[in-house]
Parts: C-alpha cells; sequence; structure tokens
C-alpha cells in the first residue's frame, strides 16, 4: 500500500501545519480574548449592548443579557470568587454598593479624569453620578436613569371622564371602578424580589414612613407602614391574574395586550406600548408621575471588574464609547439619558411624548436607599410582605417579623455597633 | 484467585469520576456546612454545629419541609397512580404500545427549565394557553399560579406531567416480567383486572416499585427548576420548598454555611424517607433488603 502511506504522509503534513497555523492563531486570539459583559436586560440595556459591540474596532465584546435577579446572581458568584470572567459588570444603584463594599470593582476616579475631555464626561451632571459612589470613589458609567412612573389608559378615563389619580385613595377607587372580569383594574409586579421592592418601594414612600431611619434601624414597620402594604393588600384584588409571579416582562404585555387599566411601570417600557408589532393600545396610553410620588428611581450602568485581566485603560473606552450623547439621542425612545445635554435637549421632549411624564416623575421620585445589604433585606422583606398579601400572615405580624429579621441581618454584618 | 484480586482495577476508573463528581462536591459541603461563611465579606469560621443549630430553631426551615412533603408527597403519589395505570393500560393492549410509550415518554427526555417555561405559558394568567381554552366557554378559572392552593397543585401536576413517564416505562417493564401462568390461573379462577392488578401483579414487582419510589422521591426532594419558573417560590410562600430556601440562602443571602447545612439536611431527609418506604413495604419481609 505504497499509495495509502504516500496519503497518510501528506494527511499528517496537513494536519501537521493546520496544528501550527492554529497555534499561531491561538496565540493571537488568546492575546485579544473577548470582553466579557454580563447584564441586566430590557430594551435599554439591550441597545447599550450592541454599542458595547461595536465600540472599539477590533475589540470583541461578549455581552450575556438575563433578567435582573440572575445577572445579580451570577455577577455575586463570579465576583465574589475574585474569577477574571467578567469584565464589564451591570449594576445599578443599589446594587454597586454591594460590589463596592465588598472590592469587587474597579474604582473609576483616575480613569474618569483622564478620558473626560475626550468622552465629553462633564456633561454627566453629578445627581448621575452620585448613586454610583461607594465611600467617595466612583464606580460606574452612568448609561441610564429610570423611573417609575403611571401608566394609564387614555381612553379609558376619557370615557370614564376620569383624570389621572392624584393621591393614592384615589388610585385605589379608580382601580376598583376599572376592574371587570376581562381587563384589570391595575397591573401589579409582585415576583420576589425585584419586582416586589419597585411596588412596595412606592407605598412605603408614598403612604409609610420609608424603609429604614438614619441608623439603618428598619421603620417600615412602623403605623404607617402597615397602612402602605394593606393599601398595596387592597390594590392585589383589582390586580391581575397572575401578579403574585408577575415581573416587568409580564406587566408590561398585560398592559400591551389590553388586559389592565393602569399602573406603575419604567420608564424604559414606555415605547413598548407604541409598538405596533407588539401591542394592541398603540397610542391609547399616556404617562403621568405616580399618585402621591415617590416612585422608584434606579441609574443603570457599567462597572469594571476589580479581577479583570483586561486593559481597563480598554474597557473604559468600551464604557465611555458606548454612554456617548450621540447614542443616548438614538436610543432617547427607550431610555432616559443621564447626560445633561441629552436629557434637557427640548427637542427630545417634543419627539417622545412619554418625556413630560418621565420629567414629571422624576421631579418626586426616590432611590432606593444605599444600604449595600439591600437585596438581601430584601429577601426577608419581600417574603413577609407576599405572606401577607396571600393572607398567610396579618400586615402587622408580617412586617415586625421582617424588621425583625432584617435587624438581626445588618447586626450579623457589624451595623448598630 | 489472583485474577479475581485483578478485578477490583476495573472499579478504579468509575471510582475516580464519582469520587470527583459526587464525593468531592457531597464532603466539601458537608465541610462548609460546619463555617460561618459569608460569600460577601469576611473569611470563613469555623461553628461546629452552629448552622445546624440555627436550622433547627429558624420557622422557614420548618415551614419549607412541610411544603416540601406535601409537595413530594402530591407528585409522587399523582405519578404511580397515574404510572401504574397507564402501564396497566399499555400491558393490556395488544397493538400500537411502542409507538404510545414512546410518544408517551416524551415530555421525559425535555430538560426541566424548558419544560417549565412551556408550562408556564400554559398556566399563565389570562393569555395562558389552558386560561385562553377555559375562557372561551366564558368559564373564569382559578388563578392557577397566584393563588396558595392552586399554584401547589400546578406545580405538582407540572412535575408530574413530566415524570410520570418514567414511572410509565419502568413499571411497563416490570408488569411483563410478571408470571404469565399466574395470571392465567387468576382469570380461571374469575379475578378481574383489578384484582389481578392488585393482587398478583403490584406485589410481583414490589422491588421494582420500591426502586422507582425511592429515585422519584430522592428526585422530587431537588424539585427546583419548575417552581423556580412556574411561581419563584410563592405566591407569599405557598410553594417555597428546601431547594429553594437553600437557593435563597446561597445566591439571595448568600450564607454558604448555611445553605451547605441545608443541602446536608435534605440529603439525611430523603435517606430517611426512602429509609422508611423500605421499612413500611418489607416490614413482613425481613431480609428482603
Amino acid at each position: 500500500m505504497p499509495g495509502f502511506d504516500l496519503d497518510r504522509r501528506r494527511a499528517l503534513g496537513v494536519l501537521g501545519a493546520a496544528a501550527a497555523t492554529t497555534a499561531l492563531a491561538g496565540g493571537t486570539a488568546r492575546a485579544q480574548a473577548p470582553v466579557q459583559m454580563i447584564s441586566h436586560r430590557f430594551p435599554a440595556l439591550e441597545f447599550y449592548a450592541e454599542k458595547m459591540r461595536g465600540a472599539v474596532e477590533g475589540v470583541e465584546v461578549n455581552t450575556q443579557l438575563m433578567p435582573f435577579d440572575k445577572a445579580n446572581e451570577l455577577a455575586t458568584i463570579g465576583l465574589s470568587s475574585k474569577a477574571d470572567t467578567l469584565d464589564i459588570v451591570y449594576a445599578n444603584d443599589t446594587t454597586v454598593h454591594k460590589y463596592a463594599k465588598n472590592g469587587w470593582l474597579m474604582p473609576l476616579d483616575d480613569l474618569w479624569a483622564k478620558f473626560s475631555d475626550e468622552y465629553d464626561l462633564a456633561d454627566f451632571p453629578e445627581r448621575a453620578l452620585a448613586p454610583y459612589r461607594y465611600e467617595g470613589k466612583l464606580y460606574c458609567v452612568p448609561h441610564n436613569v429610570n423611573v417609575m412612573l403611571f401608566f394609564y389608559r387614555r381612553d379609558l378615563f376619557q370615557e370614564a371622564g376620569k383624570q389621572p389619580p392624584a393621591t393614592m385613595a384615589e388610585y385605589v377607587e379608580l382601580a376598583k371602578e376599572f376592574n371587570t372580569p376581562m381587563r384589570a383594574g391595575t397591573i401589579k409586579c409582585l415576583k420576589p424580589i425585584d419586582a416586589t421592592m419597585n411596588e412596595v418601594h412606592w407605598y412605603l414612600n408614598t403612604i409609610g414612613d420609608g424603609w429604614f431611619d438614619q441608623d439603618w434601624r428598619p421603620v417600615f414597620n412602623s403605623e404607617n407602614g402597615v397602612k402602605a402594604i394593606e393599601a398595596l393588600k387592597e390594590v392585589t384584588g383589582y390586580a391581575q391574574r397572575g401578579y403574585a409571579t408577575a415581573a416587568n416582562d409580564e406587566c408590561t404585555l398585560a398592559l400591551q395586550q389590553d388586559l389592565a387599566a393602569m399602573g406603575l411601570q419604567w420608564a424604559s417600557r414606555t415605547a413598548a406600548m407604541d409598538d405596533p408589532t407588539k401591542s394592541r393600545v398603540v397610542d391609547l396610553i399616556d404617562w403621568a408621575a405616580a399618585p402621591g410620588g415617590h416612585t422608584r428611581t434606579a441609574t443603570d450602568g457599567y462597572a469594571i471588574s476589580a479581577f479583570t485581566k483586561q486593559d481597563p485603560e480598554l474597557l473604559f473606552r468600551i464604557l465611555a464609547t458606548s454612554s456617548s450623547a450621540a447614542n443616548m439621542r438614538e436610543g432617547a425612545a427607550m431610555l432616559v439619558p443621564p447626560r445633561d445635554s441629552v436629557l434637557r435637549d427640548p427637542e427630545l421632549v417634543k419627539q417622545f411624548r412619554q418625556y413630560p411624564g418621565i420629567l414629571a416623575a422624576l421631579e418626586t421620585a426616590v432611590p432606593t436607599p444605599p444600604l449595600p445589604e439591600f437585596y438581601e433585606a430584601g429577601e426577608f422583606i419581600t417574603r413577609r410582605i407576599l405572606q401577607a398579601v396571600a393572607g398567610e400572615m396579618e400586615v402587622k405580624a408580617a412586617l415586625d417579623a421582617a424588621a425583625a429579621e432584617t435587624t438581626q441581618l445588618l447586626e450579623s454584618r457589624g451595623y448598630y455597633r | 484467585m489472583q485474577t479475581q484480586r485483578g478485578l477490583w482495577l476495573f472499579l478504579v476508573p468509575s471510582g475516580l469520576v464519582i469520587s470527583l463528581v459526587l464525593l468531592y462536591p457531597l464532603g466539601y459541603a458537608i465541610y462548609l456546612s460546619f463555617f460561618n461563611y459569608y460569600l460577601g465579606g469576611q473569611p470563613p469560621t469555623f461553628i461546629g454545629f452552629g448552622n445546624y443549630v440555627a436550622l433547627f430553631g429558624d420557622e422557614r426551615f420548618w415551614g419549607s419541609i412541610g411544603k416540601t412533603v406535601l409537595i413530594v408527597a402530591g407528585a409522587v403519589g399523582l405519578e404511580f397512580v397515574l404510572g401504574l395505570a397507564v402501564a396497566f393500560g399499555l400491558y393490556k393492549l395488544t397493538f400500537g404500545v411502542k409507538p404510545l410509550n414512546l410518544l408517551m415518554f416524551l415530555p421525559h427526555i425535555v430538560t426541566p427549565v424548558v419544560a417549565a417555561l412551556f408550562l408556564r405559558w400554559i398556566f399563565t394568567g389570562r393569555w395562558g394557553l389552558l386560561d385562553a381554552i377555559i375562557m372561551s366557554f366564558n368559564i373564569f378559572p382559578p388563578d392557577w399560579l397566584g393563588t396558595p392552593g392552586w399554584a401547589r397543585f400546578t406545580v405538582i401536576l407540572a412535575d408530574a406531567w413530566q415524570f410520570t413517564p418514567f414511572m410509565i416505562l419502568v413499571l411497563y417493564a416490570g408488569l411483563n416480567t410478571v408470571d404469565n401462568s399466574q395470571i392465567e390461573s387468576a382469570q380461571m379462577d374469575g379475578a378481574g383486572n383489578w384484582t389481578i392488578l392488585t393482587k398478583i401483579m403490584v406485589p410481583a414487582i414490589k422491588p421494582l416499585i420500591l426502586f422507582v419510589l425511592a429515585i422519584r422521591i430522592m428526585d422530587a426532594f431537588r424539585f427546583f427548576d419548575q417552581i423556580y419558573v412556574l411561581t419563584a417560590g410563592g405566591p407569599g410562600t405557598a410553594t417555597e420548598t428546601l431547594t429553594m430556601y437553600t437557593y435563597a440562602l446561597a445566591f439571595r443571602l448568600l450564607e454558604i454555611g448555611k445553605a451547605s447545612a441545608l443541602g446536608v439536611m435534605t440529603l439525611l431527609l430523603s435517606a430517611l424517607t426512602i429509609g422508611l418506604l423500605i421499612l413500611v413495604l418489607y416490614r413482613r419481609d425481613k431480609g428482603a433488603f
């Protein structure tokens, strides 16, 4: 079989050459390993992920987007193990404190100063940066300012001769009035934990006394706090079916599909209402500040892992490029730009009909407490509140239990000493 | 004898794999369960049985045990009854058994989390498939995932949808091993299907029943994917099982030591349940196991 031997030698030669080429190419590929980014997912962040992928020529950015709870959990697992598998990490005004407190993020102050002129970073006002500071250091590049505002069906309100509610009591009455078997009076998103905390934040800050006092002692179980959660419980009687397992996606869908008359939802979901491919209520929904105000405002941004093996300047360039004024202007339909030059642009307010409502909501909205353990405490608080809403416990008993558990948690984390 | 002694070498590869993927993680979990290990902060500190003591005094732990037992008993019980009925039906069938068996096995090969996503779109309120069908008859069904009782029922149903095919397959194979002469004798004595099934076939395949129940109970104690996707433990705490609580401890509260202790206790609980099952099924047949 001389022919076979020859063929085999040739084949081995080709394979050897291929292996050598692969090794060489592999060496190059290792030098330019893709940047790994993990993020929460909603339309504005999907838009920014796309911008990051093309931010720096020749640099591949692998973007992994998922629901908030999953992104937070995966980031926590990756960062706590000091793994270099994540380079760019999504953080909001709450999670950034946890990540920064544990030393998982790289402070950005030096990079911010170095690239300030090149990327016009002075355009970010301090109010957009403040949520991302921990012990005076900056950890994130802001990409979006989100705020929860009141969505309502203009046509239904007009037919009923009603105005958007100004107080929580009016809201409860309207929810009751609009509630029918085919269309719920209001949406409620009470999937644990994040969605429930958003709803509860509104009630606690409007009717109750907020979450904590200055010393991080719980006040959500005060007399007013009990009234707040009782009001929440009452409204769930007029909410869409499945509210107990609904998060933002399900609530958005309920509004889009004409299954609810009104409710609280994020500004980043406003554009979806007018998307004719997904919505049955195009141009029928209007927006206003929520009754009583004090809904949640949150910032969405991106940080650099303290354990990255990538060049921090390269990563910062990706973040600064993706959050340019031009990108924010392009994506203005689905996000609230943190840059002053874009947010205050009168043309945008004219162009996008949701902007007046968003700006009104921003006037009274409040962020969640800057407590690094807020989501951990939220595990106890939302669980007890959901027990109260489901009728497993009395509201007062549930809130007292949550307060005791939260106090115990914070004590174990070194508070109150 | 030399050959016999050399045979143990064949066990080495599988022994190594089992040690690597099973014994090492189990040992590490037991080791971690003796530490106060908070993922977000200080280095772990040894606290002995502190995590176990804390769990015994934790109302949430006992609550989740109660819900786990309820859901496991409901799901495995339903799967067994349905599985046995369908397996007996297949046994009696004279044609089309293979394609039917294959079709019925399909839900079992779907990844649990994907199955849960399908089921979520079936059970979800208002625009879910089930609601849409029922409401087309002007009937307003219950909130399958939004009320505590129905949510428990729905997760049991979801588990049964996916794992009854496994029961059918194993029990059908078992029924086919029963000695035909016994069945024929019973038929000649005038025994009906029910009598043949309960008095002859079921006792004949008791070891197999024990096997399949033990497998399913072990599995059901780890029931997580479907609950996570369908109800996330809610509404309230209606479907918060031990695995959901373990998940919350590990990934939301970052209490790795306590979560490991809960994992170890879940393992012990499932072993205890299976031990009790063996005791009950074989209490008259000493030495059977």
